[in-house]
């Protein structure tokens, strides 16, 4: 017997249609036979090659699919149908099922979604991977802190000495100032703007901002000009203003000497997006600057310059950061030797003055510098709380799905046993399951997307956002995530209940042995407990936030900031506004006014000083200056000492200190009347210290109370003398104004008195006590959210719970039923019943107060007056978790307890 | 045991072919030949026989791969079905598929052996006559 070529036997196996392959091969086998005896082996091999070879055709070779697939396709099918009959017959579990995962999606995706637009802030520049910002120590203070903020200088050092950027360019802000549509003359449409910046003219080769009008390559080209966004046009220009014709047109902005200098419109920029770190309302070219910058441009101490570089692509950044550290000693030794009469060294005190460069990607989200001068700044912390909270609410919803599937497998034992009867291995059952759940969290994350496209108003109005959800459907890598966090999802929530339920035995579970495995149920109590335990320590600490809250909004300040109404822009009246300071004080709704150069809680100016002793060391202190009635304003009183007199002339060289001044400069309270203090850098005259006022906050209470010196508005010694904003503060009667209308008639008279005095002046004020809850106003909108989600947990736990007691209250019927009938009462019943649950509530909540106890105390840290925490807090939340646990299962137990023993001992 | 049946390639329903193919029954020549052969081994056509028929009267060779895609055609179409047996030890231990003519195969030969008739019967006699298509040219 002879045999074929066994390669092209192979190969014909392989290629031929299964249908044919048998009578193909025989037909082959049988002429090959024939010729082996006819003609021999070898032209019998060349024969059968040449067959199998031309066998190898369209109608021969078996299609592409192999006929595999069909098979898996039915069990699909079945496992679908399966999944769906048994949806629809546990109603009751299907709904709290989908329920449960529904909140813990949208919760997850919520959050997901607020993640994703806080960590993609300036994503819109083209360039944007390549430009990083270049940070420094917090010069000013604490040398370990950065700032975002550094010298003019530092650009001009970069460009010198730091070939690998491509660009270097700086903005400064402006400040406030006050502007207005040149209008030949009429200057009555003047605007206030806080955000304008100077920029460099290579400002858009670095930053992508979209122009409306106007080129970018030339826009800050020439000196005077400016460019406004859209929204700033029309403010000066009217609604119908067009950016084309806006072109060309002048703004003029008021000068510190009270003239005007005119600025050329040369571009209108779309209205910035709203997750940009830099945002304004007008540019100036710094050209416009010149003579400042002339006369402070090599400065390394004015720090009010942002400055960015832009890397060429494949740049070693982190070797450029390196190499940039040799700048500063370089170029800033003759910055504190002209300033301060000090050696580099003397001026950092040997600390390192390093350069970061910061990526633009986590500019606003990275939370070191804490913040910067050009628009927001995002909290990482926020991020980790939500981020963190978010993953543990969709733990709660994966694990209800856990429970209540694994509870109610009694109820499918029998599927299970004929399944496997009828031979389905253990690994089918997995997948059975697994697939089920995978089809729950689909259909969840389905309504899920549906839930958070209606909420997202409320929860962008809640969180100050713009977050849409309708664009996300564009991007493919949304689906990407969607899809295996889906299967992620299902795989998780499915595994246990799969495992678990595979392993029954066909035999038992056919014969409705009912599987109540200790096991099964201690790790269904576990997961309980772990659910409660993170609803509870949420709950406790929600309840620590919103406490901290309303404590540091009612923390003692050192004075009444009650009633007390601020007028702004007062600078731009004219140094002498005593005229006006009258006609305010013979007011009677005022019971004192009095002008400052700074209002709490904003007083950010500082500077450099020491005890007029020699061998004094310097110290930081804040500056204020004001007149004689301001802290009559603010009702301080003294501790030694006196204030301001209008009587005395010399008083305007004379300064007052807060205790914590005085502490730091190392005297005591009774000696520091009569002590001098000087300016660290340079200047000769000496400041007599003539009283101490008690300290209070005039800044964030999140702050500790910084060291204050008060100096006199007229002092003339001092460097930024006739410089910077200026106010009344008026503290009102509150007798007189008990109304709003009052109130909105006192503004009136005040604008008109404002007004009076020059028109140009923008009418602004605010109130103390507004402004300092203000300044919580993260912390609040943190608190809101925070709220929701605790909510949310909470709604879960119980759903589970609920879930967990219907299926306990069917499972103990005949218990339930045989003790009523020997005697035992419907109260009895229901506590006998609510027993099971209350103790694994109880001793969540004794794993949750320790951990909620730990991270209230570390938030707490953050907080210079934190509220204490107290006992009685975490016994509130107890009760609250018990009542809310024993209400949710009262339900159950109560109709349990109360139902017809005949019924349920009436069958076996 | 195994009962055997004649079956078509789908061994299943043949209204959609029947419908599809009475308009216009197809039979290409190579198919034509197989079904005539078919028709002529009656009992014993299976693969090497109908090659070998196939062989000796046309004079012609016949590659298994050519045969074995119009037998694969023609059953897919409903005009042979097939039967699998005799597995004998000269083919390893495989099975002889037999054809066989089904009824509709049955139409398609007529249909084609008729349309044929009708073309040589519309020939005028004097076109054949070669001799006098000589002379017309010439």
């Amino acid at each position: 017997m002879h045999n074929p070529p066994k390669l092209f036997l192979k190969f014909f196996r392989w290629y031929c249609h299964p249908r044919l392959v048998k009578p193909i091969e025989g037909d082959l086998m049988e002429l090959y036979d024939e010729r082996v005896k006819e003609l021999g082996k070898k032209k019998a091999d060349w024969k059968f090659i040449k067959d199998v070879l031309l066998l190898f055709r369209k109608d021969i070779i078996k299609p592409a699919e192999g006929t595999q697939k069909l098979n898996n396709y039915g069990m699909l099918k079945s496992m679908i149908k399966m999944a769906w009959r048994n949806a629809i017959r546990q109603k009751q579990f299907t709904v709290l099922n989908l329920l449960g995962l529904t909140i813990g999606i949208s919760t997850c995706l919520m959050i997901g979604l607020y993640i994703h637009d806080e960590m993609t802030f300036d994503a819109f520049h083209e360039k944007g991977d390549r430009i990083y910002r270049v940070n420094q120590p917090f010069i000013w203070g604490d040398w370990n802190k950065m700032m975002a903020t550094t010298g003019p200088h530092v650009a001009v050092a970069l460009r010198e000495d730091a070939p690998a950027f491509e660009q270097i360019t700086r903005i400064l802000s402006l400040g406030s100032q006050t502007a207005t549509a040149a209008n030949s003359g009429n200057r009555s449409n003047a605007f206030k703007e806080n955000r304008i910046y100077a920029a460099e003219e290579n400002f858009f080769e670095v930053f992508t901002f979209k122009f409306k009008a106007g080129d970018d390559k030339s826009a800050l080209v020439d000196p005077q000009s400016i460019l406004l966004t859209e929204k700033t046009m029309k403010r000066y220009f009217g609604e119908d203003s067009a950016p084309a014709e806006t072109i060309g047109k002048n703004i003029e902005i008021k000068q510190y000497d009270g003239s005007w200098k005119s600025f050329s419109i040369n571009g209108i920029i779309e209205d910035i997006p709203s997750r940009s770190h830099i945002q304004f309302d007008m540019l100036v070219s710094l050209k416009s600057e010149s003579e400042m910058m002339q006369a402070h441009g090599w400065k390394w101490i004015w720090t009010a310059f942002a400055t960015y570089g832009l890397v060429e692509g494949g740049t070693n950044v982190a070797a450029l950061e390196e190499s940039i550290q040799a700048l500063p000693p370089k170029w800033a030794p003759p910055t504190a030797e002209r300033i301060f009469n000090q050696t580099y060294e003397e001026f950092t005190e040997g600390n390192p003055w390093k350069l970061e460069l910061q990526p633009l990607g986590e500019v606003y989200i990275a939370g070191s510098p804490t913040g910067h001068a050009f628009g927001p700044t995002g909290n990482p912390f926020f991020i980790k709380i939500f981020g963190a909270i978010g993953l543990l609410v969709l733990a709660l919803s994966a694990i209800n799905f856990m429970n209540l599937s694994t509870a109610r497998a009694t109820n499918r034992s029998k599927e299970l046993g004929v399944r496997k009867v009828l031979g389905s291995e253990r690994r089918t059952i997995i997948k059975q399951f697994i697939l089920e759940s995978v089809l729950f969290v689909l259909t969840s994350t389905v309504l899920a997307l549906v839930v958070v496209n209606l909420s997202l108003g409320t929860f962008n109005h809640m969180a100050e956002k713009q977050i849409e959800l309708l664009p996300y459907f564009q991007n493919p890598a949304f689906y990407l995530v969607t899809g295996s966090f889906i299967l992620t999802l299902g795989f998780i929530a499915g595994s246990y209940p799969a495992l678990y339920l595979s392993s029954f035995k066909p035999i038992e579970s056919l014969k409705g042995k009912i599987q109540t495995g200790f096991k099964g149920r201690s790790i269904r109590n576990g997961l309980v407990v772990f659910q409660f335990t993170i609803s509870i320590a949420l709950i406790i600490t929600t309840f620590f936030v919103q406490k901290q809250l309303t404590y540091a909004s009612n923390v003692d300040i050192g004075f009444a900031k009650e009633n007390i109404l601020q007028l702004h822009n007062v600078e731009e009246l004219g140094f002498e506004t005593e005229a006006l300071k009258n006609r305010l004080a013979s007011n009677s709704t005022f019971t004192e006014v009095g002008k400052s150069f700074g209002v709490p809680p904003f007083v950010y100016s500082s500077d450099r000083y020491k005890s007029a002793e020699p061998e004094a060391p310097v110290i930081q202190l804040n500056n204020l200056r004001i007149d004689e009635d301001y802290l009559d304003v603010l009702d301080l009183e003294f501790l030694v000492g006196r204030n301001f007199e209008s009587g005395r002339e010399n008083d305007k060289y004379k300064v007052i200190l807060n205790e914590e001044a005085v502490k730091n400069l190392g005297w005591t309270i009774e000696e520091a009347v009569g002590k001098s203090v000087a300016l660290a850098s340079g200047g000769e005259e000496e400041h007599e210290v003539i009283g101490v006022v008690e300290d209070f906050n005039f800044n964030s209470v999140k702050q500790e109370i910084a060291p204050l010196i008060l100096i006199h508005h007229h002092n003339d010694n001092v460097w930024d003398y006739g410089a910077g904003r200026s106010f009344y503060s008026l503290r009102l009667n509150p007798e007189a104004i008990s109304t709003t209308d009052d109130l909105n008639q006192l503004l009136i008279s005040l604008e008109e008195e404002m007004k009076q005095v020059d028109s140009t002046v923008p009418f602004e004020y605010s109130f103390m006590d507004q402004e300092f809850e203000a300044t919580f106003r993260s912390e609040r909108k943190m608190a809101t959210i925070l709220n929701v989600f605790t909510i949310m947990a909470m709604i879960i736990a119980c759903l589970g719970l609920f879930g967990l007691a219907a299926f306990s209250a069917e499972q103990r019927t005949k218990e339930l039923g045989i003790r009523k009938v020997l005697g035992a009462s419907v109260a009895e019943l229901a506590v006998t019943f609510s027993k099971e649950f209350t103790r694994l509530v109880l001793v969540a909540i004794l794993l949750a107060c320790p951990i909620a106890w730990y991270f209230v105390k570390e938030w707490l840290q953050d907080f210079a007056y934190s509220t204490p925490i107290e006992i009685w807090v975490f016994l509130a939340a107890t009760v609250a978790a018990i009542l809310i646990a024993i209400a949710t299962i009262s339900f159950q137990s109560l109709r349990s307890a109360n139902r017809n023993p005949v019924d349920t001992l009436k069958d076996e | 045991m195994r009962t055997l049946v004649w079956c078509n390639q789908r061994g299943n329903s043949r209204s959609f072919y029947n419908f599809r193919q009475m308009k216009k029954f197809q039979l290409g020549e190579f198919e034509e030949i197989v079904m005539l052969t078919v028709a002529i081994l009656y009992d014993d056509a299976y693969g090497v026989s109908i090659k070998k028929e196939i062989e000796n009267r046309l004079n012609r060779s016949v590659s298994v791969g050519a045969l074995q895609s119009a037998l694969k055609r023609l059953e897919e179409k409903d005009y042979l079905e097939s039967l699998d047996k005799d597995a004998t030890q000269e083919r390893a231990g495989r099975p002889k598929r037999y054809y066989k003519i089904t009824a509709l195969g049955k139409e398609a030969m007529e249909y084609t052996k008729e349309t044929r008739n009708s073309l040589w019967e519309a020939i005028p006699s004097v076109s054949l006559d070669v001799k006098f298509m000589q002379l017309l040219n010439a």
